[in-house]
């Protein structure tokens, strides 16, 4: 009987662990998800900038700033993505676990890529675009050279 | 036979196995240097030295520790630790200081070092060094690079020796893998392509180590040369290096500009892919050659499929 009671209590702990483990990958996975889609939406609108300097559009300011406000949102919205127990879920992750060793330093990366793209919004002459477009591509390559592990893709 | 009798031959068996095996590893991890006969009669060029300096990233594994010696001039004085799978090692002070530095090797000890992977006293390197890429450069041109090394401002900083287990026996036993990965290497331009070509595939695969990474290895860590530039795991770190062949096909580039573009310009112009994994240092040092130089690469590259 008493046997039983355990053998129970043990099966319940087991079914809420499962569950609790469930839950737990399941909002991990959507956390990288999220994460990664902001990341694609940041890196779709930095090709829009890079687009201008490599002269394959003109440089027009509306389109600087709007794409620079895409960056800028999503690069703030990626810093609530990085909790921790994000670093695997049931979709595969290239974030690397530094990421959460050293996460000061991870987050004043990111802050810093939020304030250059933030810059980049109120740029309006084209002598000043290139090196603010400088500066912004620096705090992704200083951030992805750090935190993130390369895909073959 | 008695039971020590018998007992005895195993013994004086096991005895000569071992002295045999011990004489074999001796004969087969010999260092075998260069004589100074070797070097050609050259003027060395230190600007041509220059960049291959560059595109060999000589300066990013070599760097300073930050507040070491030479940090601040951005000098390969060495003191940077560079974790490696084996072990972590701190390779050494570039500049010609002649107490810590290569202030006194010989022309010939530098050659010896970049590609035949020998110290001047017959120790060997650890591949950790890419003198299995780089022994595919003429001596002539590892003396102009040794000529731009003696050009730089001489640094003080003495280096440590890397932290790797049973370091002795390690390096004597690279000599044995030496005899399987290293062999010819010298790079032969193909006359059927244009001088363009061929420079960018001589940077690629010599000077420039590209294949170091992004050619995936066997199981004794030996490039697999039948997959040539053909991506696989990272030799060094977590995550996967891409491939370098197909760039074209897979739509990865559009042309030659394009991909000349991003070695130069990297993330700065929305190129992605050119960062994690040790990419960014190679790019950003790229970024200082010559356009012509980055161009060949780009025009080598492309014609991979
Ligand atoms: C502070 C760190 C940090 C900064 C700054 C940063 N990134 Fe990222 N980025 C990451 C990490 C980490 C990943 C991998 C996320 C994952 O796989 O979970 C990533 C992934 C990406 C990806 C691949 C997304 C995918 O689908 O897998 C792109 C594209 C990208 N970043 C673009 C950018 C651009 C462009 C910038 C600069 C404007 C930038 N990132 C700035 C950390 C950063
Ligand atoms: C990927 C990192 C890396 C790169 C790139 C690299 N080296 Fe090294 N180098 C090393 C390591 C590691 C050692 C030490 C190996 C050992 O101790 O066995 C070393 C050792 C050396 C030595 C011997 C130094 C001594 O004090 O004994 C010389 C000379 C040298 N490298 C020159 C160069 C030159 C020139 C270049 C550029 C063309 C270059 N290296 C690029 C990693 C590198
Ligand atoms: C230290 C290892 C290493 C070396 C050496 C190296 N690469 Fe890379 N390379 C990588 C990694 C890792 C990536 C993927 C980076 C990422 O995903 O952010 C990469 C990416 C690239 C890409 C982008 C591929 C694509 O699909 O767009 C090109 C082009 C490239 N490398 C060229 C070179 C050339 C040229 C050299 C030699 C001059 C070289 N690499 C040397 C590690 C290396």
């Amino acid at each position: 009987m008493i046997r039983n009671r355990k053998h129970t209590l043990a099966a319940a702990l087991v079914a809420t662990m499962t569950f609790a483990g469930v839950g737990m990958a399941v909002s991990s996975t959507d956390t990288i998800k999220d994460r990664q889609d902001a990341m694609e939406t940041v890196g779709g609108a930095m090709q829009k900038l890079g687009a201008i300097a490599k002269g394959e559009a003109p440089f027009d300011a509306a389109v600087v700033k709007e794409n620079a406000a895409t960056m800028e949102e999503h690069l703030r919205k990626a810093s609530t993505l990085f909790p921790e127990g994000s670093d695997t879920g049931d979709v595969e992750t290239w974030a690397k676990a530094e990421i959460w060793t050293d996460h000061a330093d991870f987050v004043m990366k990111l802050k810093t890529a939020e304030a250059a793209a933030e810059a980049m919004k109120s740029v309006t002459e084209e002598s000043a675009f290139r090196p603010a477009l400088g500066k912004l591509g620096n705090s992704c390559k200083e951030c992805h050279q750090t935190y993130r592990r390369p895909k073959q893709r | 036979m008695t039971r020590t009798a018998r007992g005895r031959s195993a013994v004086a068996a096991f005895a000569l196995f071992v002295v045999v095996g011990v004489a074999a590893f001796w004969l087969l991890t010999r260092p075998r240097p260069l004589a100074a006969t070797a070097l050609p009669d050259h003027t060395p060029d230190p600007m041509g030295g220059e960049v291959l300096y560059h595109v060999g990233s000589c300066g990013s594994c070599h760097k300073a520790a930050d507040g070491a010696p030479g940090a601040e001039e951005g000098l390969p004085a060495g003191s940077a630790a560079l974790p490696t799978p084996v072990g972590t090692f701190y390779p050494g002070n570039l500049t010609p200081d002649p107490e810590t530095g290569i202030g006194r090797w010989s022309e010939i000890d530098f050659v010896n070092a970049m590609t035949r992977g020998l110290s001047p006293d017959g120790a060997h390197y650890f591949p950790a060094f890419p003198y299995t890429s780089f022994a595919a450069m003429p001596i002539e041109d590892v003396l102009d690079l040794h000529a731009y090394l003696m050009s730089l401002p001489p640094v003080r900083s003495p280096t440590r020796r890397p932290d790797v287990p049973m370091l002795g026996l390690a390096r004597r036993g690279v000599g044995l893998w030496n005899r399987m990965a290293l062999g010819d290497r010298r790079f032969e331009p193909d006359p059927a392509r244009s001088a363009s070509w061929n420079r960018g595939a001589y940077l690629t695969n010599g000077p420039g180590h590209c294949g170091e990474c992004h050619t995936p290895r066997n199981w004794m860590m030996i490039p697999d040369r039948s997959r040539y530039l053909a991506g696989g795991p990272h030799p060094a770190e977590e995550g996967d290096v891409p491939s370098l062949r197909g760039l074209l096909a897979r739509g990865r580039y559009k042309d030659v500009g394009d991909l000349t573009l991003a070695l130069q310009y990297g993330e700065t112009f929305g190129y992605d892919k050119l960062s994690s994994g040790g990419m960014a240092a190679i790019q950003m040092n790229l970024a200082k050659l010559p356009e012509s130089d980055v161009r060949a690469i780009s025009e080598y590259l492309l014609s991979l499929n």
